[in-house]
């Protein structure tokens, strides 16, 4: 040891060792945050510039769409996959049915339009193809898929009856404007489901395209795409909601980015396993356009004075609100279905796809829902919902005659109709996702707890308020629970 | 969906459940906003319908008479036993004394509780018997203080008490007559005719009690009725007319009260907040609230409001609203009511025994009265804290639940060093309420009127720029950090709010000037005599401006003193006063509350921030602390340099005598350790210039030097150990004594690092003691005391010339003898007297969370700090002197890298350098 030279780097070494080692086991170190959401969030990658590539001219959608196709060969294929091609859904077990069942759009029916069966021009404005016009529409013939829909500039594209390119639209300056889906492009479609802004949904609206951050935190702050949390592989699109998909296949979880147990206060942490993070977070629907919650089509037809937000002659009576507050049931992700042709009973009301799950229910988790009510038509001898023709030639929205409409819609459907017709209420259950607000803005105990909290705990399964009678460890349900 | 109706009835429930909240739902949903769920959510009300009954005990509907609580209650309750058993109802009129006799009181308090003793926000003097000139009878009193009083006690009892019905009306008794206010002559008062005012059950017990209506039969004198008027937001009594007339049809058939229209209950925020300040508990409207809204007496007072809003989403024009995300109150945030701390003492859910009264071997007593036993009598003494005016029944003085007996700060406050001494000099509140969010009352000054007869106010927490532009612009202020004495014995920082107050007492022994006589002296018909405008209106505009309105010169004080004398008052002067007022609602939970050390632990930090009092000071009086309060001004109150005051904390001063770290230094142990340092420093710049200088002018031979093994490696080890946590500990603790000049880096860890060095030095000094003891090299430091001081003389000498002549060193520097006399009597102070002290004071100061005891019985923190500082800044210019020292060898660096090494080259002795090492 003498004489060794580098017994100065030994000694220098433990010298700070023996300083350093006590300084970070004895110190009391913040713990370091390990929630990095940014991390879930697929990459943007660079975008290529389209307007060079295509010469055009182009007289019709499909030549857009054969032009694609020779650089993204498999695009079109990938799309006539997808649900947004065939409005069906992989086969699913409905509750009370002995075999998976594809249902969607094309064969179900819901309580604002009723069906797109003998409606198809109206309805496939919003077909991600061309054409599909009535129940000849070729599948297969994948040149008909409408790549400008999703990847054009919607201020170059738009669409008309069948899906067909609007009249005047220029394809080319479409075609060469096209990248990545936008907010917009998506918007195109979903924030005018149910035919317009704002109606269906209760969570989407054309204040969307361009958000304040305490609409929705991760477009207005953040700057997210819709790609962003429905994320795509082969152009299929992650997301699902129980108007037409009843299972959680194509779930998207607040999970997937962030922590389930991210917050500080254990207290919080502690409703996680019971409330759906949507409850807190979407504290209100429809905070920007008002959205519609009842439709009275009983109405429909009556030379009464027109205000699309309270009455049309075609469709009915409406009631639209905004900034609603939601309703609460428990929820475990699936949902039960009203099929065509499923008997109803017409004095009560009608569950559309009503929200599994109850207290009992592990799975379930307290969610807020937009609920829409309907008065629509039902077969009064076979007491089922009927689905008619409103659309085209014959259609009631031309005629004013529902006997016609229904005898035509039968005819689309192949469900029989009586020749007699009534009105029932219906129910139909909107999940709230979207606008999440900021957690600053997120619902505080006092919003659901005490005196003047909004949650009907007994409806709900509960003996009260769970803050002074427990939790769903401890309730005896009544019934299954759920409210419902 | 199939249908299933048969097989499963469940489900048939459901959608029967669903079927019925649809329509209730449609129409909610249709109303076009979120809407609150119905308060029968709670399922059937416990409280039966009852019959209301007159004093008579006869039904209202029958008698068309005033609902008498006493005999509408008394049916289930015993309304007696409540009544008399209640502070609210007594308010100290059961302590009564002559004045001046009130413990802590002004001369003038007759009662240490609202009724007779005097506040300057409200200004009128219930007067004692005797008293030539009266402000308030006991009449007036009731009409004037009444909308914070619940009833009985002083409204239904003489101050002897016997019942106030039985006195006759006679306009030399003060509690049977009443002033006119024009004449100041007294008239007889008729108790018989206006009726008294008993305990009124519905103001608490309510949902919607019509305070306004209750005061205003208060105001008019009409006693009797003012629990009837109670009701008035019901739908059960109306006034049509000037009478009061009970709806028949909103009785059930047997003429009984619906106990669930009227809301029956246990008085829930807004019940309290009726008297005791701004509650708002309605989730989905905004709070707004006037500027020091004087209504609410504890937002008045303090800005405390109690709602469980976040401020953002409040109407008030708040600077940097949009950021306040945090609720106005945790507690009401989290579903929290008034009476969940505040409970009635006898309630069986939240009562707790004094743990003196219980044997040590029992954890909880479950003996205690069951809920029948309560409902019939439930003592209407509300647990309480130790409010500011700690007059006001000190025998519930902490009754309730203080934070500790919930929160635990295991677990939560791991992240604070020194967590159990932070407990003990702060309260919780401190921290968890760091500030105060809507404006309160600054000052209030009698002294002058405004026009409207009212004083001239001050408003905390209130740009001031914005004050008359009709949407002040709310600010909030820090309250200001006392010591508080607390339940457990030593005095906490706590916040308040200060209010100060000057105003005119006239007499001996002295009183307040009455408000008519004030008036009369400052406003003629309802304008200011010119007499009052010549001498205050400066810019003549003929009104008087805020900034005018003030007595700041001995003429305007005598002008006005001599319009008051002319009243007949004798020898008129202005006092003025100091009252604090505790805070301890608007709680924020951790994220809110304060966090940052530097908060308090730098140098101008908010312990002692100068809190504003006023901007004036009328009469040039400085206010008085009010002796009631169990807290203490320690600091001073100073002027602020524009007329106003300013106090001025001290943590150094009086009971509450404390060290902030970082915040607190004793200026001449820091001017003392500089000197030493600099000195030392100085010192040895010389002496290596003048060396330097020498050694190239002189010529000098260069000593022979040899190579010898001086250091083991742990010897090294050990030395070097040392310097870096010595020079590490120097560091840090710099950095803790001034924290501002290094604002990056964190306080908290600082701290905790300097702790685990002094860990690191002190077991590395406990080793190499050992391996000195044991080797016995323990030796070379202990200097031979034969010829010790030749030697030190010889050294020293050696320092002071040879050294500049090129002398060779006078002690060979062996490695059996390392050190000459010199360093061994430095060392010996070093180690035996520096080292452990700095050890003993760290230690003590980081035990005075441990053991605060032994803390304390050295002086405390106050003490050990400044030693501590002082023994450091000693230490840091022997580093110097050291360090410089070690280039006193063959060459510069020799020593050290004898010292990194191992081998040193000394000055080779002629007789050794066979067989030392090997010569150079």
């Amino acid at each position: 040891m003498k004489d060794f030279k580098h017994i100065w780097a030994v000694g220098l070494t433990a010298t700070l060792l023996l300083i350093v080692v006590p300084i970070v086991a004895f110190v009391r170190w913040d713990p370091q945050p390990v929630d990095d959401p940014w991390a879930s969030l697929p990459d943007h990658p660079q975008h290529t510039d389209h307007s060079s590539l295509f010469q055009g001219p182009f007289s019709s959608g499909p030549e857009v769409t054969e032009a694609c196709l020779e650089c993204h060969a498999q695009a079109a294929h990938e799309v006539a996959m997808t649900a947004h091609w065939t409005w069906l859904g992989d086969p699913v077990l409905i509750p009370g049915e002995e075999q998976p069942i594809a249902i969607g759009k094309a064969n179900l029916l819901n309580n604002f339009c009723i069906g797109i069966q003998s409606n198809w021009p109206g309805c496939t404005t919003c077909h991600a193809g061309y054409g599909w016009e009535d129940a000849s529409f070729d599948f297969s013939n994948e040149t008909n898929v409408d790549c400008l829909i999703c990847h054009a500039d919607p201020s170059t594209y738009a669409k008309g009856e069948a899906g067909l390119p609007a009249e005047g639209v220029d394809l080319l300056a479409a075609a060469q404007s096209v990248r990545a889906p936008t907010r917009e492009n998506c918007g195109t479609c979903h924030f005018s489901g149910g035919g317009g802004n704002a109606v269906k949904h209760g969570d989407l609206d054309g204040s969307l395209s361009y958000p304040e951050e305490h609409v929705d935190v991760h477009m207005g702050r953040l700057g997210f795409q819709c790609t962003d949390c429905h994320q795509t592989e082969q152009h299929r699109i992650l997301g699902r909601s129980i108007s037409v998909s009843v299972d959680t296949a194509n779930q998207i979880y607040c999970t997937d980015c962030h922590l389930a147990e991210l917050h500080d206060d254990q207290r919080i942490t502690d409703h996680v396993d019971t409330v759906a993070c949507q409850t807190c977070h979407i504290p209100a629907g429809a905070v920007r356009e008002p959205t519609k919650i009842h439709w009275d089509w009983s109405t429909a037809g009556n030379d009464w004075p027109e205000d699309p937000h309270e009455y049309l002659r075609i469709k009915g009576s409406f009631v639209y609100a905004e900034n609603i507050m939601p309703e609460y049931y428990w929820f475990n992700g699936q949902a039960d279905r009203y099929l065509l042709g499923d008997p109803i009973n017409p004095d009560e009301v009608t569950l559309i796809n009503e929200p599994l799950g109850g207290i009992l229910d592990p799975s379930a988790q307290i969610w807020p829902f937009k609920v829409h009510r309907a008065i629509q038509m039902y077969d009064a001898i076979y007491n089922y919902l009927l689905q008619p023709q409103t659309v085209g030639e014959g259609g009631f929205w031309t005629e004013f005659d529902w006997d016609q409409a229904l005898r035509l819609g039968s005819e689309a459907t192949g469900l029989l109709y009586s020749g007699s017709y009534d009105w029932t209420e219906t129910a139909m259950y909107w999940p709230l996702s979207h606008m999440v607000v900021p957690a600053e803005h997120a619902l505080q105990c006092q919003d659901c707890h005490g005196e003047n909290g909004r949650m009907d705990w007994e409806a709900l399964g509960y003996y009260g308020d769970p803050m002074l009678w427990g939790g769903r460890q401890g309730a005896s349900a009544t019934g299954d629970g759920g409210g419902q | 969906m199939r249908l299933r109706l048969p097989l499963h009835g469940f489900l048939a429930t459901g959608v029967l459940l669903l079927a019925a909240g649809l329509s209730t739902g449609l129409l909610q949903a249709a109303a076009g906003g979120p809407q609150q769920a119905s308060e029968d959510d709670a399922g059937p009300p416990l409280h039966p319908d009852f019959a209301l009954l007159d004093e008579e005990g006869a039904s209202v509907l029958e008698s068309g008479g005033p609902v008498f609580t006493l005999a509408t209650c008394g049916q289930c309750h015993d309304t007696t036993f409540i009544q008399n058993h209640s502070y609210h109802v007594d308010l100290g009129r059961g302590q009564i004394v002559p004045a001046g006799e009130v413990d802590g009181g002004r001369p003038w308090d007759i009662s240490p509780g609202a009724f007779g003793r005097w506040s300057p926000l409200t200004y009128r003097y219930l007067s004692p018997p005797g008293d030539e000139r009266v402000d308030l009878t006991t009449a007036e009193w009731l009409m004037e203080m009444g909308a914070r009083h619940v009833g009985g006690g002083p409204g239904l009892l003489a101050r002897d008490g016997a019942p106030l019905e039985e006195l006759r009306p006679d306009s030399s008794n003060i509690e049977a007559a009443i002033i006119d206010p024009a004449t100041g002559q007294a008239a007889p008062w008729d108790w018989r005719e206006s009726g008294t005012v008993e305990m009124n059950c519905f103001l608490c017990h309510i949902a919607e009690p019509d305070n306004a209506a209750r005061t205003q039969a208060l105001q008019q004198g009409n006693f009797r009725w003012a629990s009837t008027a109670t009701l008035a937001g019901t739908e059960i009594v109306a006034l049509v007319g000037e009478e009061w007339r009970w709806s028949r049809q909103a009785f059930n058939e047997a003429g009984n009260a619906d106990a669930e229209a009227l809301g029956i209950r246990d008085p829930q925020a807004s019940n309290c907040g009726l008297c005791h300040g701004l509650v708002h508990v309605e989730s989905e409207t905004p709070l707004v609230t006037e500027t020091c809204a004087p209504e609410s007496w504890t937002t008045l007072t303090t800005g405390q409001i109690f709602s469980p809003e976040r401020i953002a989403d409040s109407g008030l024009n708040l600077a940097d609203k949009d950021n306040l995300m945090r609720s106005w109150d945790i507690h009401a945030e989290r579903v929290l009511s008034c009476t969940e701390c505040h409970y009635s003492l006898n309630n069986p859910i939240y009562y707790q025994e004094p743990s003196g009264d219980r044997p040590d071997h029992l954890v909880f007593d479950p003996r205690r009265i069951d809920l029948g036993e309560y409902l019939y009598r439930p003592l209407h003494q509300f647990a309480k804290g130790q409010s500011a005016q700690g007059l006001l029944a000190p025998e519930l003085d902490n009754t309730l639940r203080g934070c500790e007996s919930c929160h635990t700060m295991e677990g939560t406050h791991e992240w604070l060093p020194y967590r159990d001494l932070h407990a003990e000099v702060l309260a919780c509140e401190t921290c968890h309420v760091p500030a105060l969010y809507a404006p309160a009352r600054q000052y209030v000054d009698w002294t002058v009127l405004e026009s409207d007869a009212s004083p001239v106010t001050g408003c905390r927490g209130v740009a001031a720029s914005s004050i008359d532009t009709g949407q002040p612009l709310i600010t909030g202020y820090q309250p200001v950090l006392l010591p508080r004495q607390d339940a457990s014995g030593p005095s906490e920082l706590a916040p308040y709010n200060l209010i100060t107050a000057w105003y005119w007492v006239y007499g001996d022994p002295p009183r307040p000037v009455p408000l008519r006589d004030l008036q009369a002296a400052w406003l003629v018909d309802g304008e200011y005599p010119a007499e009052v405008l010549a001498a205050f209106d400066a810019d003549g505009d003929g009104a008087l401006s805020h900034d005018e309105l003030v007595i700041d010169t001995p003429a305007k004080e005598e002008m006005i003193a001599g319009r008051l004398q002319a009243r007949g008052l004798e020898s008129p002067r202005i006092a003025g006063e100091v009252q604090p007022y505790g805070i301890h609602h608007d709680v924020t939970g951790e994220e809110w509350a304060v966090r940052d050390c530097q908060t308090c632990h730098t140098q101008d930090s908010r312990v002692t921030e100068a809190f504003a009092l006023s901007d004036r000071t009328p009469g040039g009086v400085t206010p008085a602390l009010v002796d009631d309060s169990g807290t203490a001004l320690d600091g001073q109150v100073v002027s602020d340099g524009e007329g106003g005051l300013l106090y001025q904390p001290a943590t150094m001063e009086g009971a509450a005598r404390t060290y902030v770290l970082g915040h607190d230094n004793v200026a001449w142990i820091d001017t003392l350790g500089a000197i030493a340092f600099l000195g030392v420093f100085a010192g040895a710049a010389v002496h290596g210039g003048v060396r330097t200088f020498t050694a190239r002018r002189g010529v000098r031979s260069r000593p022979e030097v040899r190579k010898v093994y001086m250091y083991s490696v742990y010897e090294r080890l050990w030395h070097w150990l040392q310097t870096v946590a010595i020079l590490l500990l120097v560091f840090t603790g710099v950095v803790i004594h001034k924290p501002e000049t290094f604002g990056v880096l964190s306080f908290r860890y600082i701290v905790q690092i300097h702790n685990v060095l002094a860990a690191v030095l002190v077991i590395n000094a406990a080793l190499a003691a050992f391996y000195h003891l044991a080797s016995g090299e323990i030796r070379q430091y202990l200097p031979r005391p034969y010829g010790f001081f030749d030697a030190a003389f010889l050294q020293a000498k050696y320092y002071l010339r040879g050294i500049f002549r090129g002398d060779p060193h006078p002690f060979e520097k062996r490695p059996e003898q390392k050190m000459n006399p010199l360093q061994q009597i430095t060392y010996l102070a070093i180690l035996n007297v520096l080292l452990p002290l700095q050890v003993i004071t760290g230690l003590l100061m980081w035990g005075a969370q441990e053991w605060p005891e032994a803390a304390a019985r050295l002086g405390g923190l106050a003490f050990l700090s400044p030693l501590h500082t002082l023994i450091s800044w000693l230490f840091a210019s022997f580093i110097v002197l050291h360090v410089y020292l070690t280039t006193t060898g063959p060459t510069a660096l020799s020593s050290i890298r004898g010292m990194v090494m191992g081998w040193d080259e000394v000055e080779a002795y002629p007789e050794n350098v066979e067989e030392g090492g090997e010569p150079q």
